[in-house]
């Protein structure tokens, strides 16, 4: 394969993975725009999508694409339901302590999954886990594709939501200036609380659509978490479109850095990047606060 | 001088009743068992191969003690779980010597976890038996202590080059390998034999075990236009590098897998027809032409529900191994068990056991590695000849070329 040839599909499975590294780190970028908290138990709530579609998949036969109509609107009352048991109490609390209890939080969902399906990593093997389309003498991954074209509407949507809707302009209110915001009549703590929730139903499909592809294990939230905090900084925390640039930046540089320079030091790579970025520009990519 | 007074009658009673009690027990309790310490992996990635080698453990428990067990006492393994981690080994040897003193130990899955183990116990003066742990390194170490029933990573590597050599033929290579001691170790064995016989290694990629996108470093070995793609992975990793092979249309004349995750039933499911024409060498196969092999694979079968693994046969030859060498020591000494284990002869359904010292290993049994090919979803033994049950296909059919799913 010639080298241009070799560039391309790099390029173009970085994209793809760049993707769901957007739908991962989206929520959590929301979430932080609007709460200003950082939540460690982001990986863990892509956990409970992950294996709330294996469930799907091995007990009533559907479809991992095709259980996301049930999996977001389940995973936006879980975080629905976190926020308010949990995270309310606390929003006033110290920062340190916030930290404390969403980190207790990932343990706690972690530790249940091990209890409720043990140690043992699963698969969701499907008809189209392994397939591949052509453009040319390109490949690509089927199921990567389609997961970027669901990202693709799930954003676009994201964003109309926010900027045209009365709710989204009420999100982005709270997440600019919590006092004004209240002080005009919107209510602040309903806001975070919804907000909460699309950032855990986003996160939540980005875990079903992890499932043809990689596997699950209690362990698999962690890792995630990581990739979601840097996509978010790379951004601008509570900036979307940041959120979209950095998660496909993210990918993109772990593509290029594992063919041109190394594979086994691909995710130092993206961290480079994400230093490097911080460095020259430290509110991130796009600013923070614009969302 | 006051005579002495007899003793209160209720004293005198419970105390004969006390020490009758105490005289009578050990008998009422029987022969105390001889305790064997066992680690192996039961949670975590690697936890399916553990519970094979748990069951090939328990297996031979059963098989020893209905003939009576071991000079006149039943064997008891004493099972501890290292999560697949290496500090997990440490603590579960220096629980097993210091808290549940057992007389020896065997372990564990990772070489990693393996290679730890042994030098605790080698310092503690345990004999320590390795049944699956490939890397050389486990027994290069001169410990007198430490004995191993497989064969080492090194083997892995020269039976499966040997067998290309002689079919494939090829003049180029390129690794894909996990970065722990198993893929470090196996990658540099792999290196060392092409070198001596000619053949380019054209890349040697490195990854972190658990990463989930191969595509950019397997696009770089397609880059280079290697004629075999030898990879060295645990079943989970293996499973996404062969579909994801297929993803970036890779096609080597062939690929060749380094036993381990690519020689179990899970590997079949997980790539499916993914893994079609793969190479991959093992320790041992049901089709193997030793003594009690068939029988050992059906019991297995009947007991398990699942045809065994390399590892099952591994962890039963182990306890076979330390049941014999108990007989002949006599005693569960430690250093009669160890004189004893070193003059071991044996003959077992995984093979012929007897460890010995050459070009640097110590106490090694010198295990002959088959290689398989996975042939229409199954595993055919192909090389060498002489145990050879089907043909070894080469160059395979492009991705695009075979039949769609």
């Amino acid at each position: 394969m010639s080298p241009v040839l070799i560039f391309v599909q790099t390029l173009l499975s970085g994209l793809l993975t760049g993707g769901l590294y957007v739908q991962i780190g989206i929520g959590l970028s929301l979430i932080f725009g609007v709460m200003r908290i950082i939540n460690f138990a982001h990986g863990e709530l892509m956990l409970v999508g992950m294996y709330l579609s294996y469930a799907l998949f091995t007990i009533f036969g559907i479809d991992p694409f095709l259980s996301l109509i049930i999996v977001a609107p389940v995973l936006f009352f879980v975080g629905a339901a976190i926020e308010r048991i949990f995270i309310q109490p606390v929003s006033r609390a110290k920062e340190e302590n916030q930290i404390l209890l969403t980190v207790g939080l990932s343990l706690i969902i972690s530790n249940g999954f091990l209890l409720l399906f043990g140690a043992d990593y699963r698969n969701v093997t499907t008809s189209y886990s392994g397939s591949v389309f052509y453009l040319g003498p390109i490949s690509l991954s089927l199921p990567m594709s389609l997961s970027f074209l669901v990202t693709l509407v799930m954003t676009v949507s994201l964003y109309l939501f926010l900027m045209k809707s009365w709710t989204g302009r009420a999100i982005r209110a709270t997440a600019e200036d919590r006092e004004a915001a209240m002080l005009i009549g919107i209510d602040a703590r309903r806001m975070g609380l919804i907000a909460f929730g699309i950032g855990t139903a986003l996160v939540g499909v980005a875990g079903s659509l992890l499932d043809p592809i990689y596997y699950i294990f209690p362990g698999a939230g962690g890792p995630f978490t990581l990739k979601a905090f840097v996509v978010t900084v790379l951004g601008g925390m509570g900036s979307i479109t940041g959120a979209m640039a950095g998660g496909l930046l993210l990918g993109v540089a772990e593509s290029l850095g594992a063919v041109y320079l190394s594979s086994g030091y691909k995710d130092a790579i993206g961290l480079l990047l994400f230093l490097g970025v911080l460095l020259v520009k430290p509110s991130g990519l796009f600013g923070r606060s614009r969302l | 001088m006051r005579a002495m007074k007899p003793l209160p009658p209720k004293l005198f009673v419970w105390t004969v009743l006390l020490l009758s009690i105490l005289l009578i027990a050990p008998s009422l309790w029987g022969a105390e068992p001889i305790r064997i310490g066992v680690i192996t992996t039961l949670t975590g990635p690697e936890a399916p191969l553990g519970s094979a080698q748990k069951n090939g453990y328990d297996l031979a428990l059963k098989a020893i003690n209905a003939k009576g067990g071991v000079l006149g006492r039943p064997l008891e393994l004493v099972y501890e779980d290292d999560g697949g981690k290496t500090q997990g080994a440490i603590s579960a040897v220096e629980s097993l010597i210091g808290r549940q003193k057992v007389v020896a130990i065997s372990g564990a899955y990772t070489s990693q976890s393996t290679f730890s183990a042994g030098g605790v116990a080698n310092r503690n003066g345990i004999p320590f038996l390795c049944p699956t742990g490939a890397s050389d390194e486990i027994t290069r170490q001169g410990f007198e202590w430490v004995f191993r029933i497989n064969a080492p990573s090194s083997v892995y590597a020269s039976s499966m080059m040997e067998a290309l050599r002689r079919t494939v033929q090829p003049k180029s290579l390129a690794i894909i390998h996990e970065s722990t001691l198993f893929g470090s170790s196996t990658a540099k064995s792999i290196q060392e034999d092409a070198k001596k016989n000619g053949i380019e290694v054209r890349l040697v990629e490195q990854y972190e075990k658990g990463a989930a996108d191969f595509k950019p470093t397997l696009l770089k070995i397609k880059g280079s236009q290697p004629d075999v793609v030898f990879m060295v992975s645990y079943v989970q990793d293996a499973i996404l590098l062969m579909r994801q092979a297929h993803e970036v249309d890779l096609n080597p004349k062939v690929f060749a897998g380094a036993g381990a995750g690519f020689t179990t039933p899970e590997f079949l499911q997980g790539a499916g027809r993914d893994a079609e024409y793969l190479l991959t060498n093992t320790q041992w196969a049901p089709d193997a032409p030793f003594p009690g092999s068939k029988e050992f694979a059906a019991d297995y079968q009947k007991t398990y529900g699942r045809p065994p693994t390399y590892h099952a046969a591994e962890s039963y030859a182990t306890v076979l191994v330390l049941a014999d060498a108990l007989r002949r020591a006599g005693a569960t000494d430690p250093a009669k068990l160890r004189d004893a284990l070193n003059q071991t002869d044996l003959m077992t359904p995984f093979g012929p056991i007897k460890f010995e010292n050459y070009d640097g290993f110590t106490h090694q049994n010198r295990h002959a590695m088959p290689v398989l090919q996975i042939l229409k979803g199954q595993y055919v033994t192909v090389w060498p000849p002489s145990f050879a049950t089907g043909k070894l296909i080469s160059p395979i059919p492009p991705w695009k070329e075979r039949a769609q799913k």
